[in-house]
């Protein structure tokens, strides 16, 4: 059987090896069994440079691995860590999870890169340990995670929701807990269902893939409440060496992620999406504030300085990105004031309170113009999607052939394609130009025609 | 009744019969979080960003200006004259009875007959909060011409527009529920290159339609769809139900009174029965304003206030089941206006 703290480090179970196997003095010290279970492990690369000898090493490992494969994906052979993924190595690894997370807690704080990034790590584990069980095994230890949580409220899930990886239709939802185990499910609807087999449908609706991403998602929310509980007491008590000498390599490994070349651009008006072109030529009174303070404002800003943010999900002020705010007051929200100004009745005529708004929005706070010693009073927006735009700003949203192509689901992810389309049409104009321009200097082809 | 109130009958009112220790707790509490607006003209809200301390200050700037119109926030700020530092705001669902799109009577404006569907539609809405969402802390608001849902359950008040647009969308059953669960198109799991999530399939269940699933979404979307057919009078408008199918839902529509969906269906034609279905999921959108649902910081009509354009009171209804606006919700100066 899989031991659970595979899946859920924070399991009774989990807690329960690192009290009897987790002495911090030991953790730098070679370690056999860790070795051989690494060596054994089915595919992994004869790699000796590479292996974890001890548990510190293996901590970083851990966290290198989803590093690299998040930031540098075509440099990532996942055969280096395939150890990582098998349940051999279960009793190390919840061992070496404490100490990152301690080591985080402590140094960091719940509320640094550091501590999401290692979060987000133990995700992209549990998904890939997951997949890499037999049905029967990943099926039973899912069921033994939920056994092994407090109930799941749908409000628990509420980044999933926004960041849409989940829809409230999807949950089977009672007095608003997930029904997430067959034998709640059976108890609650068991009653209701006729003419069917419950225990199938039960199979049939509670998709398993929903199931393993609600538990994924609790099991990293009870990371960040440890990550806080831990960072709260170290002010009590002295944190080990041990934890204080592994937060400079973990730092070292995460620096990795930062250096994501962001690109700004001028911003090429033959790619704004319909909205955009609406609203840029002026809106009528109703949809007025909205289509300017949230849609225009973010819209424009985002695609000037940081069109890659929903690839990149890396947030940034607008003063990386543009360190004098020049771009921001000279480009950007002349851009704005005109659009405004083009309303039916102008924007700031009757609500000059908007313009506070639209400065709100770029993260300056409520003032008048942007400026720097009041960023970060408010936050970026970034452009609303187009499911909002349909409900918020339905008289804007007239979709086009682009607006209805996958993964393009707002404005910015609109904007980008057409860039690319864009750049594609002319490039092959210029290669049919050059081609025919060369057919017509060349007197062998044209008599051949 | 109906009628507009004059400013006689707005000061009467407001001077004589408007009593701040009816201001509903849920308002009165942090009443200085919240952004107040007013419109004295009857053209809109044209005093906002307005600030009371206490509910006495409320009380003298009523009683001085007697307004068309009296709104508050659904937000609470630390700074509520600049709509600054956000705090939480309430979840609304807005019930407009002369906006519901499947209504029997053929009114104008509202009359009592859309008044009463508005109320069912809320009571409808208020069992799905309840009994799938597990909310508490919930209020129902008469608001002149229909009704607003005012939920302060703390689990959703942080939560952002992108949320509080899929509850809104589950609560009144704007989507068609999938009917295939023998597959699932994963957005999320195309991490490792080309290889192909494992799962178990659950044989002889590919297909279930929503009506035989009486749990969790589908379960609400088969009472939305219920409540549509048999409050239909067949001039609704939908894009995908022509006349002659329309002519089809009224005449079997006795099947789903009785719950007899699968008859239903066969006489419809699979076909014409998605057409149906997804049409109607297009009209539930409508049921609720979607823009007060979303939206963080609107004002909203405030309880006790008079909405001035139909002379009725805007009150907190404390049973929705038995609430008559028509004897409840009138001001004592209507039934002094000659001819009454």
């Amino acid at each position: 059987m899989v031991l659970l703290s595979f899946i859920n480090p924070l399991s009774d179970e989990g807690k329960q090896i690192v009290r009897e196997n987790g002495s911090l003095n030991s953790v730098n010290e070679d370690n056999g069994d860790l070795i051989y279970a690494v060596e054994r492990s089915s595919g992994q690369l004869d790699d000796i440079d590479n292996i974890p000898t001890n548990l510190i090493d293996l901590s970083l490992k851990r966290l290198e691995c989803y590093v690299k494969k998040t930031y540098s994906p075509k440099e990532f052979d996942l055969n280096q860590y395939k150890y990582l993924f098998d349940k051999k190595i279960a009793k190390f690894d919840v061992i070496s999870f404490y100490i990152l997370a301690q080591a985080i807690a402590i140094k960091f704080g719940p509320a640094s890169r550091e501590s999401k990034e290692f979060v987000e790590s133990q995700g992209f584990l549990i998904e890939r340990r997951l997949f890499n069980l037999s049905n029967r095994e990943s099926e039973e230890i899912i069921q033994r995670t939920i056994d092994s949580l407090d109930e799941v409220k749908w409000t628990h899930l509420s980044d999933l929701f926004s960041s849409k990886k989940l829809n409230l239709q999807e949950l089977v939802l009672n007095n608003g807990n997930i029904i997430l185990s067959e034998d709640e499910f059976m108890e609650i609807f068991g009653n209701k269902i006729k003419n069917r087999d419950p225990a199938t449908v039960f199979k049939a609706v509670i998709q398993k893939e929903t199931t393993e991403l609600i538990v994924k998602s609790v099991i990293k929310q009870n990371i960040d409440d440890y990550i806080k509980e831990v960072s709260k007491n170290s002010s009590i008590i002295d944190p080990h060496p041990s934890l204080i000498n592994i937060a400079d390599k973990i730092s070292k490994i995460l620096k990795v992620g930062t250096n994501i070349e962001i690109k700004a651009s001028t911003l090429e008006q033959d790619a704004f999406p319909p909205c955009i072109k609406n609203t840029i030529s002026g809106v009528g009174s109703g949809n007025r504030n909205d289509a300017i303070v949230l849609l225009l404002t973010s819209f424009l800003s985002y695609a000037r300085l940081y069109p890659s943010i929903f690839k990149n999900k890396d947030f940034r002020k607008v003063s990386d990105l543009d360190a004098d705010l020049k771009i921001t007051i000279n480009e950007i929200l002349p851009l704005i004031y005109d659009a405004a100004n083009r309303c039916n009745p102008p924007l700031f005529e009757d609500d000059p309170q908007e313009k506070l708004n639209i400065t709100a929005k770029l993260g300056f706070g409520v003032y008048e113009i942007p400026e720097m010693k009041h960023e970060g009073e408010s936050k970026w927006y970034t452009p609303m999607s187009c499911d909002k735009i349909k409900i918020h700003l339905s008289s804007l949203c007239k979709p086009d052939a682009t607006c209805k192509k996958d993964n393009v689901n707002n404005p910015l992810s609109y904007y980008n394609r057409k860039q690319w389309e864009l750049k594609k049409r002319a490039n092959s104009n210029n290669s049919n130009n050059s081609n025919n321009s060369n057919n017509s200097n060349n007197p062998a082809k044209n008599n051949s025609r | 009744m109906f009628e507009p109130a004059t400013k006689a009958e707005r000061k009467q009112y407001y001077t004589e019969e408007w009593d701040i220790k009816k201001l509903p707790e849920f308002i009165n509490e942090n009443i200085h979080n919240r952004e107040f607006g007013f419109d004295h003209l009857g053209r809109g809200p044209n005093d906002r960003h307005r600030v009371f301390k206490n509910s006495n200050e409320l009380k003298k700037f009523l009683r001085i200006r007697f307004p068309f119109a009296a709104y508050c926030s659904v937000a609470f700020y630390n700074k509520p004259r600049r709509r600054g530092d956000w705090l939480k705001s309430e979840l609304i669902f807005d019930v407009d009875a002369k906006d519901i799109p499947i209504r029997s009577c053929d009114c104008d404006g509202v009359c009592e007959i859309c008044l009463d569907e508005a109320r069912q539609i809320v009571s409808n809405i208020l069992d799905t909060l309840k009994d799938d969402l597990g909310l508490t802390d919930i209020h129902v608001i008469y608001s002149g011409r229909g009704y607003h849902i005012r939920i302060l359950d703390k689990n959703v008040m942080k939560l952002n527009s992108e949320v509080r647009s899929q509850i809104l969308k589950y609560v009144v059953g704007a989507e068609v529920p999938k009917s295939k669960y023998s597959s699932i198109e994963s957005k999320e799991r195309n991490y490792y290159a080309q290889e192909v999530y494992k799962k178990d399939r659950a044989p002889g269940y590919d297909k279930m339609d929503h009506y035989l699933i009486p749990f969790g979404y589908p379960a609400v979307f088969t009472k939305r769809v219920k409540y549509a057919i048999t409050n239909m009078n067949g001039t609704e408008k939908m894009e995908e139900v022509n006349p002659k199918l329309m002519k089809d839902v009224l005449k079997y529509r006795e099947m789903v009174q009785k719950d007899e969906w699968g008859l239903f269906k066969n006489k419809i034609g699979p076909i014409r029965y998605r057409n149906l279905v997804e049409g109607i999921s297009k009209l539930n959108m409508g049921l609720v304003d979607a823009k007060v649902s979303i939206d963080l910081k609107r004002i909203l009509r405030m309880p006790t206030s008079l909405h001035s354009k139909v002379s009725m009171r805007c009150m907190e209804v404390k049973n929705i089941e038995t609430f008559d606006p028509l004897k409840e919700a009138v001001p004592k100066f209507v039934s002094e206006r000659k001819g009454y």
